[in-house]
């Protein structure tokens, strides 16, 4: 009976549009007339620093879409630049809005954070190594010295379920150069970021050993319990998907077509459609 | 209490990575240390017989390795010297591979940072002996060996062991470096507990608690080796 009554209650004060204070992003955004986006700026297709210096890629563009959505033609996209070890805390601490930034759907990051409708499934980790290395699947690491970055979120399974012996690095240059020196027989990181590593001359001699093992749905990260602008920000991207700006990005930033884009994009279009 | 969620400290393998990084660390520590009052004892015994070259070759050690940021330091062990071809061939793989782990390299650099430390130290403690405590042994009969061993390295210990406390409980805190090329000492795991759990300010607040009680126990063990070797009229002597 109590919790009926407070959904009511909170109901009513959604619908008048005065939510509990510090929660309400949307309203926040409103006024202030800009939308203030945590992108990564080192992380090609999604977000990288072109030529020019301006941050652009996959992302970035989604950002500035949801930002004119929400706020009208005339809407502003602050973009801060984020990296993993810190995007929960930039968005928790009211530094950014939305976290845009290559973010892993996990169920730990779930405790702390809400996510946004799912509009990428990334490829989780894989294994570049030397062409001559014989291993191919990830039962056969055990035992084995790999390179990684610190902080990832498979090292864990990698050390404690596999019986890989991880060494791992702050940064990725640093583990490219390991890898080179033989200080590791491979370097798990982004499959993505690998296999653009191996269209490198300098990388010719190596290869994808090891597949990914799982595909990770990405999703924008938003603070907990920020209903309105959740819902807000979800309508934004179903708006995107219909409309194939998803597809365009991909094609804009060179990466391969995904099937789970195409069809979300497809249900995105019936879902809307009149 | 303080909104701080500990739960994940109830995890086996965040227990062990924890434990695994401490004992890690206070390796790390104790080889340096050990390796660095060494370093500082010799250095400083050269120093004190006066051999031009010698004292020029110490100096440019101390100028070099005091001068230079330990985590420099050891970023060019790691990736700089197995560059210009300090390498070993791998007897199982037959590859190429360098010759200093990365526990190597961070032990080296803090030794020698730490050591170079020491010599200064220990030169200041050899120095402030008044010259008349030296003429009085001499004037009693000791050769150069016996007032060193006799007379000047037993009040100059005793004068620098505080200067030593200052530089051990450094190093000691010197060691969370090394995670930067990878030897998996406390902050290693600490940093990436916290990536996994998102906890920051608790595992922070752990990490901080067991530096602490690491180095109380140094800077404790090292007052009460200044108060045993004490005597009257230097230090806590009374």
């Amino acid at each position: 009976m109590r919790t009926s009554i407070l959904t009511i209650a909170t109901s009513i004060v959604v619908a008048l549009g005065i939510t509990a204070a510090g929660a309400d992003t949307l309203a926040d955004v409103k006024a202030k007339g800009t939308l203030t986006i945590g992108v990564k700026n080192d992380y090609p297709p999604y977000g990288f620093l072109n030529n020019k210096g301006e941050i652009v890629g996959f992302e970035v563009d989604l950002g500035k879409y949801v930002a004119r959505e929400l706020l009208g033609p005339e809407g502003k996209a602050e973009l801060v630049p984020v990296v993993a070890a810190n995007r929960i805390e930039f968005l928790n601490s009211g530094r950014i809005d939305i976290i845009l930034a290559t973010l892993g759907v996990t169920a730990e990051r779930g405790k702390v954070i809400d996510f946004s409708e799912y509009y990428v499934s990334a490829p989780g980790p894989s294994v570049i190594a030397p062409k001559a290395a014989t291993f191919s699947k990830w039962e056969e690491l055990k035992g084995l010295t790999l390179c990684g970055i610190q902080g990832s979120y498979y090292n864990k399974h990698l050390t404690e379920d596999l019986g890989v012996q991880l060494t791992a690095f702050k940064t990725q240059p640093e583990a490219y150069r390991a890898l080179k020196d033989n200080r590791c027989v491979g370097f798990v990181f982004d499959d993505m970021t690998l296999r653009k590593k191996t269209e490198e001359a300098e990388w010719a001699d190596y290869k994808i050993a090891v597949d990914p093992y799982e595909y990770i749905p990405q999703a924008a990260g938003i603070r907990k319990d920020d209903t309105a602008f959740r819902d807000a920000v979800n309508k934004a991207i179903t708006k995107a998907e219909a409309e194939g700006k998803l597809i365009e990005w991909e094609t804009t930033y060179g990466m391969p077509h995904s099937n789970y884009i195409a069809e979300r994009a497809k249900a995105a279009a019936a879902k809307l459609k009149p | 209490m303080f909104g701080l969620d500990y739960s994940w400290l109830s995890d086996p393998v965040y227990q062990g990575w924890l434990l695994r990084g401490t004992l890690n660390t206070i390796g790390l520590a104790l080889a340096s240390s050990a390796v660095a009052v060494l370093i500082g004892t010799f250095g400083a015994l050269a120093l004190s017989l006066r051999i031009a070259w010698l004292d020029a070759l110490i100096e440019l050690f101390v100028e070099l390795f005091r001068n230079t940021p330990p985590l420099l330091q050891m970023l060019f062990f790691y990736f700089t010297l197995s560059t210009i071809g300090l390498r070993v061939t791998d007897p199982v793989t037959g590859l190429s591979v360098p010759l200093l782990s990365a526990f190597d390299c961070a032990l080296v650099s803090l030794s020698f940072f730490g050591g170079a430390l020491c010599i200064e130290a220990f030169r200041s403690g050899l120095e402030s002996l008044p010259r008349s405590v030296n003429e009085a042994a001499r004037s009693l009969g000791y050769s150069r060996w016996g007032r060193f061993r006799r007379i000047e390295v037993p009040i100059a210990s005793r004068i620098c062991l505080p200067a030593l406390t200052n530089i051990l409980t450094n190093l000691f805190k010197t060691t969370s470096q090394a995670s930067v090329i990878t030897v998996p000492e406390l902050m290693y795991y600490a940093g990436q507990i916290y990536n996994d759990t998102f906890r920051t300010a608790e595992v922070m607040l752990l990490v901080l608690l067991i530096y602490v009680s690491l180095v109380s126990v140094l800077s404790w063990g090292m007052s009460r080796i200044e108060r045993a070797l004490a005597f009257p009229g230097y230090g806590k002597g009374h």
